[in-house]
């Protein structure tokens, strides 16, 4: 259908349309025009995606010189291959539409190990031996040094690349990863790198996180990305940690042995050149003399030394004359890296800020602030300089390198801690020095500031005023939009007691409580019986997970539980979970039905979907904070209630619920399908907790869910699952009362979460649309 | 007499039966007696057809066997031989014990083959109450075709599909205490079998030790005190036998779980499109993998944890046989995932992506019959009498002008209607059997059609005739067995006329 939203033509690739997905593109429209960002909520299965791509397409082709570019991010390779699937639908309507080609360029981008189509290097299991070998066939020296030595392997697709794919622009179109592998065998250039190549001028770019917010990446894929482009963080609930993890750095003693044998390694090699190539050594000393801001010819592949400071904070000075020459500069390291092992040579935790460091390392060993900040592109230089092949050895020292760099950038918003030992293990030595990025606002601050839209969304950002404030930005949107439904298919229900009348809680006090685990255990043991096919069920934590499991066991109450359902298991091992993952669906195809016990804030709570009979039921067992003893997490909440005024049990609260709502929202994707939801802890339903779901699940929360028993809880999921069960056909033969209520055929659900252009276009639907977005 | 072929398991002398001497013979399939002197048969009978057998008390002066049939029935062997006659009956019970449970086993199938169908068929059970209750027809001509119809089908599900296991069968075998310090397993052949197709190390291990290094019940006591039963016992000595089937099932996990899974949706490695590097990241206290940091609980509590998933996965393998069989299993969305193996990926995807309720219903589609020649299809007939049936039957036809004005269910009450349901569908049935006998090429036919129509006369009588005095009683002007009795008459036509030919071939 074709739509006018606020002027502006769009097309739909769909006959019907949400309403909620109207009033979603309403409001981004108004988000681009005021070339701002925006922070909007959605549940997924409404379509957001499809929303998101037809408005801002609609908006790119009528606007051209305000929108160039759309930069969609997504969190893993599934969402973006579906993403770009999406994309297809939407560009193949446009052309069946308006009759002619499109001349729009998408493309989605991943790593090498999605993308190489070397007939080795792409069988090679993990990202990083691929990215590795790929480099040691790659490397601008290595293919220098084949000019000298043709017999050096290479890799004939990225030859062809370089030499042919840069005159001609990837044709329009949409290119999955797959596409990209087969024009790129077709070709016979590398998809990688005709992907990388090909963003520059794309009209639509979908990849990961990493690629904008990780610095060390951004600044070589990302970095000549056009400043008119909307950037789209989509399942964006999580972002402040994806800031976080891609600015901090752990220190071990095995990093420091290993950086220990990387500084040898580079002595040595530098004694070796010095008799053989002195010239390259004097080169390279000139070149740093002139600065840094060398010309980037041939240097997109040596991806593994970028800067992990911030593209724009690039340094623009001269490397300082102190680290200058090969062997000062080793000599350099040496000394930064006995100041770290004797740091680690602690028995009591400490924790200081980054200044406190540099003063410390500048009284201690006399190594100043300003060779420590050139660090990073010192080593790059000199690896590069040295040409050695294989890079990732020297993942060590380039880790050392980036953390000298880091703490001497910035002085605000970190944190070192060094502990001595883990927690758990306080008799066993296992120093770890923590620079930890307390922060988010840091990572994503110049994708805010470089590019004119930013778009936050996600099935779950309530409260929505807090993204805001912990990315430190200003939204010109911040809107949620409920799910309208013609049946109302989620049930959330909050258990807070036992048939015995304990409190169910996994309070950290009386979560080892016998009758908390039994209630507990009863809870999956009678919803065993009444839910179909699979059951997905939560804890907070695996090491709880791991105790009540055990105690259930010897309880027998899992033997019951299997006279039920099969059980699955998650571990902290992934591929041993994607087996497990994998039954579990074979067990709920063939009708035998299963349980899932997982682990809130693991993978599986990401980044797995339990579509229609894989999940029938959710059950989140307990509130599921974050482990609150930990001295990094104490830090960057004490920085938050210092720099942004929130509250430690606000953040906390609002992380753990946006975790349930993760969690539970994991069993409803869309319209058609139905789940329960079931809250197992009594202080769900209190008002500060429950006030933090998303609004979509807290319509549904009546007072009568509030704080039942389990015999009420399975009563109530029996008739929610009764009701559900009817098929369309079934109804259709019900008495009329029956008809309104259950039915999902289409003619009932239009004109009521389903709508024609026509009924789009009345007045009082536009009214009722309105009030589906809910200004925060 | 067929005896000939059939194997003689045993053969007792001087046993009695009816106060008459004569011979036990024991054969392959059934248990026969024959007087002395004689060479036949006076008593046979299929195993199948025995519920039980009964033996005197020990005491008694007569040595006897009692043979309990399913009918009811039963017959008394006395064993007469003075000096062996306790050997000889003991024998020819230790044999039938042996026996019987095997036929058993087939004949109970078929009951509750029988049972089941009953149970589940409304109809079915009511055409039963009133056609074999009733002793319109016999039980065995009323199975006659309903089992051989589902024979077919049966015999072919028989040999291929297999039961499920329980998942909790170990659950199953509760320990009790004996209440001298031990504990006592019970232990089913069911619940063995079980364990053999869930865990094949075991059975590997039993098949290797039973019986020349041990017996059966030092094998199960072992099993059961074996770590390996008791998953969350850390393994301790070497001794133990089943330390090996641990291994081979970690092997298994392990070979399993490198082979990843087929599902990229699943596949929670290939998820994340660009891990961290090791040492970045804010949580990444690089997971000490090293088991001496573990405690010794929480090596038990993962173990438990591998051993449910473990557990499950091969119960799942277990019931889902053979490779090939999982596929009937996967639902339209997984099937697209096992034809098109390459282009897995982007089948989900597209099954994920779509929203159907945003498309506009096409309308079910419907498959028309395309009959390319309907005369010849038409012009036999019977099928003629057909089509003048159903014109007939039709709005305006012949038959339904009784019933055209009114509709039946405004002008009689529920129980007759009812009761007419029922006279319907046992007449039918009954017409059905009649009319299957036909074309008439068998001498079993013959007898059958026969009898058929003596059964349609009995039923007229028996049912049709009060029904009709009990509607005239109360409705005297509408004709509700009208229908009914036309069939009947049309069917008698046909005996009678089937019968004057025969008859005219015969003269």
């Amino acid at each position: 259908m074709k739509l006018n939203i606020e002027g502006l033509l769009v097309y739909f690739p769909y006959d019907y349309i949400y309403p909620e997905q109207y009033s979603y593109m309403l409001e981004l429209k108004r988000t681009l025009d005021a070339k701002g960002h925006g922070v909007l909520e959605m549940p997924s299965g409404t379509g957001k995606t499809i929303s998101l791509l037809s408005l801002i397409v609609a908006y790119q082709r009528e606007y051209p010189l305000e929108v160039t570019k759309l930069i969609y991010c997504s969190r893993t390779v599934p969402e973006i291959e579906k993403v770009v699937e999406e994309l297809r639908k939407l560009m193949e309507f446009y052309s069946k539409e308006t009759g002619e080609k499109n001349n729009i360029l998408a493309l989605a981008l991943s790593s090498r190990k999605n993308l190489c189509v070397h007939p080795e290097v792409s069988s090679l299991r993990f990202g990083k031996e691929v990215d590795g070998k790929c480099h040691s066939l790659t490397a601008s020296y290595i293919r220098a040094q084949r000019h000298s030595n043709p017999s050096l392997p290479s890799c004939r697709f990225y030859e062809e690349f370089d030499a042919m794919g840069k005159q001609v622009p990837l044709p329009a179109g949409v290119y999955n990863l797959d596409d990209l592998k087969d024009f790129g065998r077709r070709k016979g250039w590398c998809p990688y790198y005709l992907a990388r190549y090909s963003i520059l001028h794309a009209n639509i770019i979908v990849y990961s996180y990493h690629y904008l917010l990780d610095p060390k990446i951004a600044d070589l894929v990302s970095k000549e990305l056009s400043k008119k482009s909307v950037v789209v963080f989509d399942e964006a609930h999580n972002i402040d940690n994806v800031c976080i993890d891609s600015m901090s750095v752990n220190i071990t003693r095995r990093t420091l042995d290993r950086s220990q044998a990387n500084v040898e390694t580079l002595q040595n090699t530098i004694l070796k050149i010095k008799e053989t190539d002195a010239a390259k050594l004097k080169e390279e000393y000139r070149r740093l003399v002139e600065g840094l801001k060398e010309a980037n010819v041939a240097r997109e592949t040596d991806i593994y030394m970028s800067n992990p400071v911030l593209p724009d904070e690039i340094l623009q000075e001269a490397v300082p004359g102190s680290i200058r020459t090969a062997e000062h500069f080793v000599g350099f390291m040496k000394r930064f890296l006995e100041y770290l092992k004797a740091r680690l040579r602690i028995h009591h935790v400490v924790q200081e800020s980054a200044p406190q460091f540099l003063k410390d390392i500048f009284e201690k060993v006399c190594i100043d602030r300003k060779p420590l900040r050139f660090c990073a592109e010192r080593l790059r230089s000199l690896l590069r300089t040295l040409e050695i092949a294989d890079i990732a050895d020297f993942s060590a020292i380039t880790l050392i390198s980036n953390f000298a760099t880091l703490v001497s950038t910035y002085s605000k918003g970190f944190t070192i801690i060094i502990e001595p030992f883990e927690d758990r293990t306080p008799t066993i030595a296992n120093p770890v020095l923590h620079f930890s990025c307390m922060d988010p606002s840091i990572a994503i601050k110049p994708v805010f500031e470089r590019f004119q839209s930013v778009i936050i969304t996600s099935g779950t950002l309530s409260p929505l005023d807090i993204y805001p404030r912990i990315l430190d930005f200003r939204p010109v949107t911040v809107a949620s939009f409920t799910m309208t439904l013609a049946r109302t298919c989620l049930c959330p229900l909050v258990v807070g007691r036992g048939n015995d009348q304990v409190a169910m809680t996994s309070k950290f006090e009386t979560r080892e409580d016998f009758a908390v685990i039994r209630n507990y255990g009863n809870l999956l043991l009678e919803m065993s019986a009444i839910v179909p096919d699979g059951i997905v069920a939560f804890f907070t934590s695996y090491t709880y997970m791991e105790n009540i499991v055990a105690s259930w066991y010897e309880q027998g109450i899992l033997e019951n539980v299997q006279r039920n359902k099969l059980i699955f298991i998650e571990t902290p091992d992934a591929a041993e979970t994607s087996m497990a993952l994998e039954k579990y669906q074979e067990a709920c195809e063939n009708g035998r039905g299963a349980i899932l016990l997982s682990v809130a804030r693991g993978k599986v709570s990401e980044g797995i979907d339990f579509v229609h009979h894989f999940g029938r039921a959710v059950i989140m067992f307990g509130v599921p904070y974050v482990y609150t003893q930990s001295r990094i997490l104490k830090a960057r909440l004490e920085y938050l209630r210092d720099q942004f005024q929130i509250r430690e049990n606000d953040f906390l609260t609002f992380d753990a619920m946006r975790h349930a709502a993760q969690c539970v929202g994991r069993a409803i994707r869309g319209k058609t399908d139905y789940g329960l939801m079931i809250f197992a802890d009594k202080r769900y339903a209190r008002a500060d907790k429950r006030g933090k779901l998303p609004r979509w699940i807290q319509e549904h929360l009546t007072d009568g869910s509030l704080n039942l028993t389990i015999d009420e809880t399975v009563q109530l999921s029996k008739h929610f699952l009764r009701q559900m069960a009817h098929s369309i056909h079934d109804i259709s033969n019900c008495n009329v009362q029956c008809f309104c209520q259950l039915n999902l055929s289409q003619e009932d659900q239009l004109g009521l979460s389903l709508l024609t252009l026509e009924q789009l276009q009345s007045e009082d639907m536009l009214q009722k649309i309105a009030q589906i977005a809910h200004q925060a | 007499m067929a005896a000939l072929s059939e194997e003689v398991l045993l053969v007792v002398k001087r046993v009695r039966q009816r106060k008459q001497d004569g011979t036990l013979y024991l054969m392959a399939e059934r248990i026969a007696w024959g007087p002395e002197g004689k060479d036949r048969f006076t008593v046979s009978h299929l195993y199948a057809d025995i519920r039980c057998q009964k033996i005197s008390p020990d005491g008694k002066a007569k040595i006897q066997l009692q043979l309990v049939l399913h009918t009811g029935e039963s017959t008394n062997l006395h064993f007469s031989n003075e000096s062996t006659a306790l050997k000889d009956r003991d024998a020819a019970k230790d044999l039938l014990q042996q026996l019987l449970p095997k036929f058993k086993k087939r004949a109970n199938k078929e009951l509750e083959e029988k049972n089941r169908m009953l149970q589940e068929d409304p109809v079915l059970f009511q055409l039963y109450k009133d056609l074999v209750v009733c002793q319109v027809i016999s039980a065995e001509e009323f199975w006659a075709n309903r089992l051989s119809i589902n024979n077919v089908d049966h015999s072919l599900s028989n040999n291929k599909q297999e039961v499920g296991i329980s998942a909790a069968f170990l659950a199953d075998i509760r320990p009790q205490t004996d209440g001298c310090n031990g504990l006592r397993y019970n232990l089913t052949s069911d619940i063995i079998e079980s364990i053999f197709r869930t865990y094949p190390a075991v059975k590997q291990k039993y098949g290797e030790n039973v019986p020349h290094n041990m017996t059966e019940k030092e094998f199960w006591t072992r099993f059961f005190q074996s770590h390996y039963f008791h998953r969350d016992r850390i393994n301790t000595g070497l001794q133990d036998i089943f330390s090996e089937c641990a291994k081979q099932d970690e092997k298994g996990l392990k070979s399993m779980v490198f082979q990843g899974v087929k599902n990229p949706m699943v596949d929670l490695l290939s998820l994340e499109d660009k891990s961290l590097d090791e040492g970045y990241g804010s949580n990444s206290t690089a997971p000490s993998t090293s088991n001496t940091n573990k405690t010794v609980k929480e090596n038990s509590n993962s173990a438990i944890i591998k051993r449910f998933n473990h557990h499950s996965t091969m119960v799942l393998a277990a019931g889902s046989g053979k490779k090939a069989q999982t596929v009937c299993f996967l639902s339209k969305r997984s099937w697209h995932f096992v034809i098109k193996c390459c282009g897995v990926f982007q089948v989900k995807i597209q099954d994920v992506i779509e929203y159907e309720d945003l498309h506009r219903e096409n309308g079910k589609k419907t498959v028309a019959l395309n009959l390319k020649k309907s005369d010849s299809v038409l012009s036999g007939s019977a099928l003629c009498t057909a089509s003048c049936a159903i014109a007939a039957l039709s709005p305006g036809g012949v038959l339904m002008q009784a019933l055209a004005q009114q509709a039946i269910n405004q002008m009689v009450p529920n129980d007759v209607q009812g009761e007419l349901k029922h006279l319907y569908t046992a007449a039918g049935e009954l017409l059905r059997h009649f009319w299957s006998c036909f074309p008439v090429n068998t001498l079993f036919l013959e007898e059958k059609v026969v009898k058929m129509r003596s059964n349609l006369e009995r039923f007229q009588m028996t049912k049709l005739r009060p029904f009709q005095e009990k509607v005239q009683r109360q409705y005297l002007s509408t004709n509700l067995t009208g229908h009914l009795e036309d069939m009947f008459q049309m069917a008698y036509n046909k005996f009678h006329a089937w019968q004057t030919r025969r008859m005219m071939r015969k003269t």
